[in-house]
């Protein structure tokens, strides 16, 4: 994507334009407008941050600092379903390193690496807040809690055996 | 005020103060990274931590104000086992090699380490390593000893501008890092290494070259540019190592020209030695014999003197003994930046201090590139922008500032006229006027729009102009600067206390050049002119450039391929192909002098370096050409030549005791008679030149400077700029064609940028374009001659 296609289409441009008039400045709205770019193009790439800067009046960098802060923005294209362990101490505690590299092992990947189908990426993130049920594994945007490599590898089967469909 | 305690001791602050600046107010050691006294406060080293009676855990005191009683203790403990747990941990990923980096005895780490570190830390697991980045031709990076302090984002952010440093990732994968790779957009890059607490910033230039406690620093006077900022000289034997701010002068900081000229200082340009032609080249000789050739070209003779006015006070008081002692008829010039020479209703210098600058209503700039002319003034503004007061703009191009400008106008050179007559009748209907306004109105028949903003800023209670170059270079000069004069006084902005007509001038010591040689000063034009038509027999230059520098250039080198050359001065430059003699004068760093920067701020510089070859001061060269031509000398030491100056300038004469040296400031001159009217153009070029000053580029010290020089060329724009529209007018595209003028037809490199004005030639690269710089106006024909 080159800096010209990545462009908010004008309906998302409009609701950008009212997003903004509820808070105090621009730069309140960036979150918001990150989720929708993610929704948009699939991931925030560098040109769909200059061009968010250029849409909310800010400068790059600021745009950039939130971008990289959050887990939940990807810089980069991502599998079809994105699968994020959560590795802090209560997973952690729970076996949420060795369910990642079981995972690791099934896919065929390293963290952070999206298979060649272009079907999964496993991704190590921060605490998901949902300690009680560790370890977590976040799926797009389900959570599977209680995660055991068993039950991680039936998803990965059941996935690829349906092709990829929903 | 607000009553405190400190350490049992009672103290008055302030209210709203934070305790840390209670602290350092009252000399009380508090231990901290992220604060700076400039910089807005971040809080997050947590080593400034104190105690406050009551509270149940240590405040941060960087962010804590005070308030009225608090009993504050900044020794217990507790706060010596949180110091030793902070710098534990501050140090974890820190990397334990001092003795290869350059911040070593001058490291704040460092020293708080010794002070108040534990001697071993109990982290034994793998450190981390973050990858450098580009920060330009002036920053060092070495981002695994960054302790996350944020100083230099929010520099970026508040004073630069630029905003092009931030922080990536978080918590153990926390980064800084700079957005703009290959160069650093800031004029006040150099700013960057002086700040950061620790070695992750580092002064390219100097890395790895010496330590700092192998240096000696003695204090002078920054000449670069007319804000004559207070520097300091660190050397190291003879050699000039570094230049950097002084604390506590008005200024915090200092611009990159200022900063990385040092390198010229030890380059081939310099002269250090008596030169002579023999042969068709310059031949190292010894004084005597390079004096016997210069009595052979100017005994007797009809001279011209040309110098710069960046050499110390005394220097030029030297220069005028030798003209009245030897050639009393003789013209000199010393600007080579005017040429409209009848005397300003206000010259220049400026008549408020930055801080009021910074402080007015309503500030707006007239014709000129503040951020490189003078980027601590830019900084000044940007600061006042962050305060949310306006500041507007009227010029020839939409010069970058890193700031928001408010009101912002462009126009051409030839519109000044219809914009100050256009802001006249504005005040005037609001029953503002002054005596001379009808008669100047009358002489004008165009208005220009871009008056409003004038108007509308001139109505506040306190309105600083800054007028700048475009104003100053104009050729009707003198009758703009009167309209500009006339509004002011219109306005009320022309008292004493509230005297807002601030011209901008081109160097150090403006205001003594024009009170010493106010008789005898002529346009450097008329002496190329008069040499060139064979009136003259020669030319004195005292530490002047005028073909690389200025707007007389082809008139330059037709004076100096007519005339033989004395040369005098510091750097030999491109002076050294017309020169048929040079003396060396001693640079800024190895001089005893007194400078006056554009407020009318006196500064002495003492305990020079000492000189690197045979060059000596100035006004001992004077004096020696006046000896060995056979005239009496009228001062033989600096006391007695200081005794001269202050016949010329009494307000000078408490310059040289110690105590004395924040006195008065030297008051711009005030021409109250210099009615001049608008002249109407004659000539038929339908484009107005505008020529570019850039700080890395001008002057003979900057062009000496191979960091400086580096610098310019990332930095370069196009040799000739105009608005696309003034090419599509003519139905030509951008590239090489041919540009008419009184100089004829010359082939140049056209580019485009929507920030020219329609109708404006403007000249990015004196350099390439010089000889363009010669003329006001001009006209663009298609193809090439």
């Amino acid at each position: 994507m080159s800096a010209d296609t990545v462009r908010f289409s004008e309906e998302r441009l409009a609701e950008i334009a009212e997003l903004v008039k509820r808070y105090p400045g621009p730069q309140s709205a960036l979150m918001p407008v990150l989720y929708m770019a993610q929704e948009d193009f699939g991931y925030i790439s560098m040109d769909a941050q200059k061009m968010i800067a250029e849409v909310l009046g800010l400068r790059l960098m600021q745009v950039r600092e939130v971008v990289t802060f959050y887990t939940m923005f990807k810089e980069q294209p991502t599998g079809k379903y994105l699968l994020e362990v959560c590795t802090n101490a209560g997973c952690m505690l729970n076996g949420a390193y060795e369910l990642a590299d079981h995972m690791c092992g099934t896919l065929g990947i390293r963290m952070g690496e999206t298979t060649p189908d272009g079907l999964f990426t496993i991704a190590e993130v921060e605490c998901a807040g949902a300690c009680g049920g560790a370890p977590v594994v976040q799926v797009n945007n389900i959570y599977h809690e209680k995660a055991t490599p068993a039950s991680m590898d039936a998803l990965i089967t059941q996935v690829r055996a349906d092709g990829g469909v929903e | 005020m607000t009553q405190l305690f400190i350490n049992d001791q009672e103290v008055d602050v302030t209210p709203g103060t934070s305790i840390l600046e209670a602290c350092r107010q009252n000399d009380v050691d508090v231990p901290y990274f992220c604060y700076h006294p400039e910089l807005s406060v971040a809080a997050n080293c947590r080593m400034c931590l104190v105690e406050v009676e009551g509270w149940g855990k240590p405040a941060a005191s960087c962010c804590t104000p005070v308030s009225e009683g608090m009993k504050v203790k900044t020794q217990s403990e507790t706060l010596a086992k949180d110091r030793e747990m902070m710098m534990e941990y501050l140090l974890i990923h820190h990397p334990l090699d001092c003795p290869v980096c350059d911040q070593g005895g001058s490291c704040k780490l460092q020293d708080y380490t010794v002070e108040h570190g534990a001697s071993k830390g109990r982290y034994s697991e793998p450190k981390r390593a973050v990858i450098n980045y580009e920060l330009g031709p002036f920053v060092n990076t070495c981002m695994t000893r960054c302790i996350h302090c944020t100083r230099c984002v929010r520099f970026a952010d508040e004073v630069a501008g630029t905003g092009d440093i931030g922080v990536l990732n978080r918590s153990d994968h926390m980064t800084i890092a700079g957005i703009v790779e290959g160069a650093l957009s800031s004029e006040l890059s150099g700013n960057l290494p002086d700040i950061c607490p620790v070695g992750a910033l580092l002064d390219k230039p100097s890395h790895d070259v010496s330590r700092p406690w192998e240096m000696t620093s003695h204090s002078s006077t920054c000449i670069q540019c007319p804000n004559g900022c207070d520097i300091s000289i660190e050397s190291r034997g003879d050699q000039v190592m570094r230049i950097v701010p002084v604390d506590g002068s008005p200024e915090p900081w200092i611009c990159d020209r200022g900063r990385y000229v040092y390198d010229a200082f030890r380059s081939d340009n310099r002269i250090l030695s008596p030169m002579v032609r023999q042969d068709g080249a310059l031949q190292s000789v010894d004084w005597s014999d390079a004096f016997d050739r210069t009595i052979d070209l100017l005994k007797d003779k009809k001279v011209g003197i040309l110098f710069s006015s960046q050499w110390s006070v005394e220097g030029h008081v030297a220069i005028s003994l030798m003209r009245d002692a030897l050639f009393p008829d003789a013209k000199v010039a010393f600007d080579l930046h005017r040429r409209d020479m009848r005397p300003f209703a206000f010259e220049e210098g400026l008549a408020m201090t930055t801080s009021q600058i910074e402080a007015a209503d309503q500030v707006v700039i007239l014709g000129s590139d503040l951020r490189q002319r003078l980027p601590l003034l830019m900084q000044r503004l940007r600061k006042r922008g962050r305060a949310g007061k306006p500041v507007s703009r009227i010029g020839a191009m939409n010069y970058r500032t890193n700031m928001e400008i408010g009101r912002d106008a462009l126009i051409r050179p030839r519109d000044w006229h219809g914009v100050i007559a256009r802001a006249m009748e504005q005040v005037s209907e609001l029953g503002k006027t002054a005596a001379g306004f009808d008669a100047w109105l009358g002489a004008v028949s165009d208005r220009h729009e871009a008056g409003k903003i004038l108007a509308d800023a001139l109505i506040s209670d306190s309105c600083a102009l800054l007028v700048g170059e475009e104003i100053r270079s104009h050729e009707d000069a003198a009758s703009l600067i009167h309209g500009v004069d006339l509004l002011m006084r219109a306005c009320g902005h022309a008292e004493a206390g509230n005297d807002g007509r601030n011209l901008i001038p081109e160097g150090v010591n403006a205001q003594v050049l024009s009170a010493v040689f106010a008789d005898a000063r002529v346009s450097a034009g008329d002496i190329f002119a008069a040499a060139s038509a064979g009136e003259l027999d020669a030319l004195i230059l005292i530490g002047s450039d005028p073909v690389g520098d200025g707007l007389f250039p082809s008139a330059a080198k037709a004076a100096l391929q007519k005339v033989p050359l004395v040369q005098i001065g510091s750097i030999s430059g491109e002076m050294a192909d017309y020169a048929d003699v040079q003396l060396p004068a001693a640079a800024y760093s190895e001089i005893e002098g007194t400078f006056v920067n554009m407020e009318g701020r006196v500064r002495v510089a003492t305990n020079p370096i000492k000189s690197l070859g045979q060059e000596r001061p100035l006004w001992k060269v004077m004096m020696r050409l006046i000896q060995v031509m056979g005239a009496e000398v009228p001062v033989v030491s600096l006391d007695e030549l200081r005794s001269a100056v202050c016949q010329h300038l009494s307000a000078l004469s408490d310059a040289w005791c110690v105590s004395n040296q924040d006195s008065a400031l030297i008051a711009p001159n005030r021409n109250r008679d210099a009615a001049a009217l608008p002249k109407a153009r004659t000539d038929s070029f339908e484009l107005d030149v505008v020529s570019r000053y850039s700080m890395y580029r001008e002057g003979m010290w900057a062009r000496a400077s191979a960091l400086l020089t580096e610098a310019g060329e990332l930095n370069a724009l196009d040799d000739v700029l105009v608005h696309p529209d003034t090419l599509a007018a003519k139905g030509l595209s951008a590239g090489e064609l041919v540009v008419k003028s009184f100089l004829g037809e010359q082939c140049f490199n056209i580019g485009v940028r929507e920030d020219v004005t329609p109708g404006v030639l403007f000249i990015a690269k004196r350099g390439v374009a010089g000889d363009l710089s010669d003329v006001t106006a001009a006209s663009i024909d298609g193809g090439a001659v």
